[in-house]
């Protein structure tokens, strides 16, 4: 008797999967839900989950599988195989970091599932002509060309570099100062800083004293509001701050006014651009997690109902390959289109933002299509 | 202009150092214990001066008057139930124990505090006295340096004048011979390590108005106030704050005329250099070791 039932649950066990898989479409998912960039990879979830709801209102169902990386490369490897081998999804969205996600692109082509890129920002992703890779972001050199394009009308003459000494902050700075010599912009002052220190005064010190016109700063978290801090300490007044770190778009920051106000950063989103949907995307996720929605929130989503919608007609992997690279879209991420130009492939050429902090809130002030406010310049204190 | 600059914020930075070497040296005088939980003790104070501004709007600088007594007792309360078990074992098992409880602390405070850093926002946070001359001293750091200066001094005539200090200093100089001259040896072990842990619990309290507030933040701290008490000499107090002020100073004259990125090896070469000259510590006394 004991035995039958036994068979008999696991009989219902292995068929009940093959009974759900005929329907909805299969998706992947591969995210950081622990480890150190878990703070982030929540956001990723948040924005997935509405992504999942909002789909399902519009009677698309979708069966996805989430798979954690932990925020290491080799997790996120094994989770794209055991998705596209053992689930047989047609299309994977993820992963967040720039390490895992280019090591998965790296075999996307060898398993021909599409891989979808919400928010890495390594270039490397999209520039090795791979055909199953998809990007919707924008990849890390446009942080500092955006930024340096909104204050190129302004004729600034000098520019001086503040960033930390990690691989995020030197290359950030090494396109940069490509962009800057572009710009004809003067380099007077480039300090690197170790993280986590008490005193930055003797670097800001010097900086203040080749007295440039623009500051560009890269930083983490909480580096940001030391560092300054410590700048109006000694008085460090440039005509502008450009704060294309993690660091300078954080609501912590902003709400520090006394040092927040008039700085100027780069963004992949922000809640007040006219993109359609983004605003009522920023209200309904505040109203259902209690906290502003972060860049990374709004690529999540806008990721997924692509992929959702596209696969949900191709059925099959190849098709779905093919419905992207030949499709366009416009929701909460502005128009997407994933192209091929400048070295890259299936790259979405994402226009980036440009934010200025106002009263502790974050305003759009660049490209002026997708902004209601503008611009101040120089910077007053 | 940048090398007055340089002096000043090296000097303020470094008094704070100091602070933090010092309760480490206090320690291992009267002990010869190496406390390595000595940095998480000092992100616990910076979390006391956070918790006491944001929960009862007491000013981080007021809320020491709090935050030394609740250290003191709790330093004393450690002292008696771990550190005095192993205090006549090998090196090995009390760098172990105090590994072990330093871990403890900051994993405690990272469940209950979450890895996400506060900063203190004070209305002085990020002011400064402008001294003719375009020299910017600030107000935050300037603070923490006068309390660090009032904090060494009192303490100074503590061990200098006070019985209890006396008996300390005894201790510390031959732990045998005071126990012998009807000195309460163990007791004194509870009161320095009392001590040593309301002076990181201050020197902790100090930092948070100018640095932020993170679970992990003592383990840098730990570092340096190991470095400065072994460079001042391990076990002298006056060789702790000399310690601190010169790491201090040095860091700031490396960054401004090196580069920051270079400001640790500076830092670690000179630390080797004066240890080649004077094994002991620029204070020590020789062969203290034995």
């Amino acid at each position: 008797m004991k035995k039958k039932f036994v068979l008999l649950v696991a009989a219902v066990l292995l068929a009940f999967p093959l009974l759900t898989s005929a329907a909805p479409i299969k998706i992947g998912f591969i995210n950081s839900i622990t480890g150190k960039e878990a703070q982030i990879g929540e956001n990723l979830t948040n924005g997935i989950a509405m992504a999942i709801e909002d789909l399902k209102a519009k009677g698309i169902q979708v069966d996805l599988v989430k798979e954690d990386d932990g925020g290491d490369p080799k997790n996120a490897l094994a989770a794209y195989e055991k998705l596209v081998t053992r689930d047989g999804v047609i299309g994977v969205v993820g992963p967040y970091t720039s390490g895992c996600a280019n090591v998965v692109a790296s075999r996307a082509d060898q398993y021909k599932v599409p891989l979808l890129v919400p928010a890495a920002a390594k270039e490397e992703i999209t520039m090795k002509g791979y055909k199953n890779v998809f990007r919707l972001n924008a990849p890390a050199n446009v942080y500092s060309s955006v930024l340096m394009k909104a204050v190129a009308p302004y004729k600034p003459k000098t520019i001086a570099y503040v960033y930390a000494a990690t691989d995020f902050g030197v290359s950030t700075v090494k396109t940069a100062q490509e962009n800057a010599a572009k710009m004809g912009l003067k380099e007077v002052a480039n300090e690197k800083y170790q993280q986590g220190q008490l005193d930055y005064r003797a670097s800001l010190a010097k900086v203040k004293a080749a007295n440039p016109d623009l500051v560009f700063l890269v930083s983490y978290d909480a580096d940001a509001i030391l560092l300054m801090r410590q700048a109006r300490e000694i008085g460090l007044t440039p005509k502008a701050f450009l704060g294309a770190g993690a660091g300078y778009t954080t609501a912590q920051f902003a709400q520090q006014t006394e040092i927040s106000n008039l700085v100027i950063s780069a963004t992949q989103w922000t809640d007040d651009v006219n993109w359609p949907g983004a605003a009522s995307f920023a209200l309904r996720y505040k109203a259902k997690y209690a906290k502003d929605p972060s860049y990374h929130a709004a690529c999540a989503y806008e990721a997924m109902r692509i992929m959702v919608i596209t696969a949900s007609t191709a059925k099959t992997s190849v098709k779905l390959q093919a419905a992207l690279k030949a499709g366009s879209w416009n929701g909460i991420m502005g128009p997407v289109q994933f192209a091929d130009y400048g070295g890259f492939t299936n790259q979405n050429n994402h226009s980036m933002l440009v934010q200025q902090i106002s009263g502790a809130s974050y305003e759009t002030v660049y490209p002026a299509q997708f902004s209601k406010k503008k611009l101040i310049y120089p910077f007053k204190r | 202009m940048l090398f007055l600059q340089a002096l000043l914020s090296g000097i303020m930075t470094g008094g704070v150092y100091a602070l933090a070497g010092i309760g480490m040296s206090l320690v291992f005088g009267v002990m010869n214990i190496s406390n390595f939980a000595h940095g998480d003790l000092m992100m616990l104070g910076m979390y006391l001066a956070y918790f006491a501004f944001t929960l009862l709007h007491i000013d981080p600088y007021l809320s020491l008057i709090l935050i030394m007594p609740i250290a003191f007792l709790f330093g004393f309360l450690m002292e008696k139930v771990f550190i005095s078990r192993v205090i006549s074992h090998p090196h090995q098992n009390q760098i172990l124990l105090t590994v072990g409880l330093g871990l403890i602390m900051s994993n405690t405070a990272l469940l209950a505090f979450t890895s996400d850093p506060k900063i203190l926002t004070t209305s002085y946070s990020s002011s400064a006295f402008n001294i003719p001359g375009g020299i910017y001293l600030s107000v935050p750091l300037l603070i923490s340096f006068f309390i660090t200066c009032g904090i060494t001094a009192i303490l100074s005539l503590f061990l200098l004048k006070t019985s209890t200090g006396m008996a300390l200093r005894a201790t510390s100089q031959n732990r045998e011979a005071a126990q012998l001259m009807g000195i309460n040896v163990a007791k004194m072990s509870a009161i320095a390590f009392g001590i040593g842990t309301a002076l990181a619990a201050t020197a902790g309290a100090l930092i948070a108005p100018i640095y932020y507030i993170h679970p992990l933040a003592g383990h840098s701290f730990l570092l340096k106030a190991f470095t400065i008490s072994v460079l001042g000499g391990l076990g002298s107090v006056a060789g702790a704050g000399v310690g601190g002020l010169i790491i201090g100073v040095v860091e700031s004259m490396s960054s401004t005329y090196i580069s920051s990125d270079w400001k640790d090896v500076v830092v670690f070469v000179l630390f080797l250099a004066i240890l080649l000259l004077r094994p002991q510590g620029l204070f020590g006394k020789k062969g203290g070791e034995s």
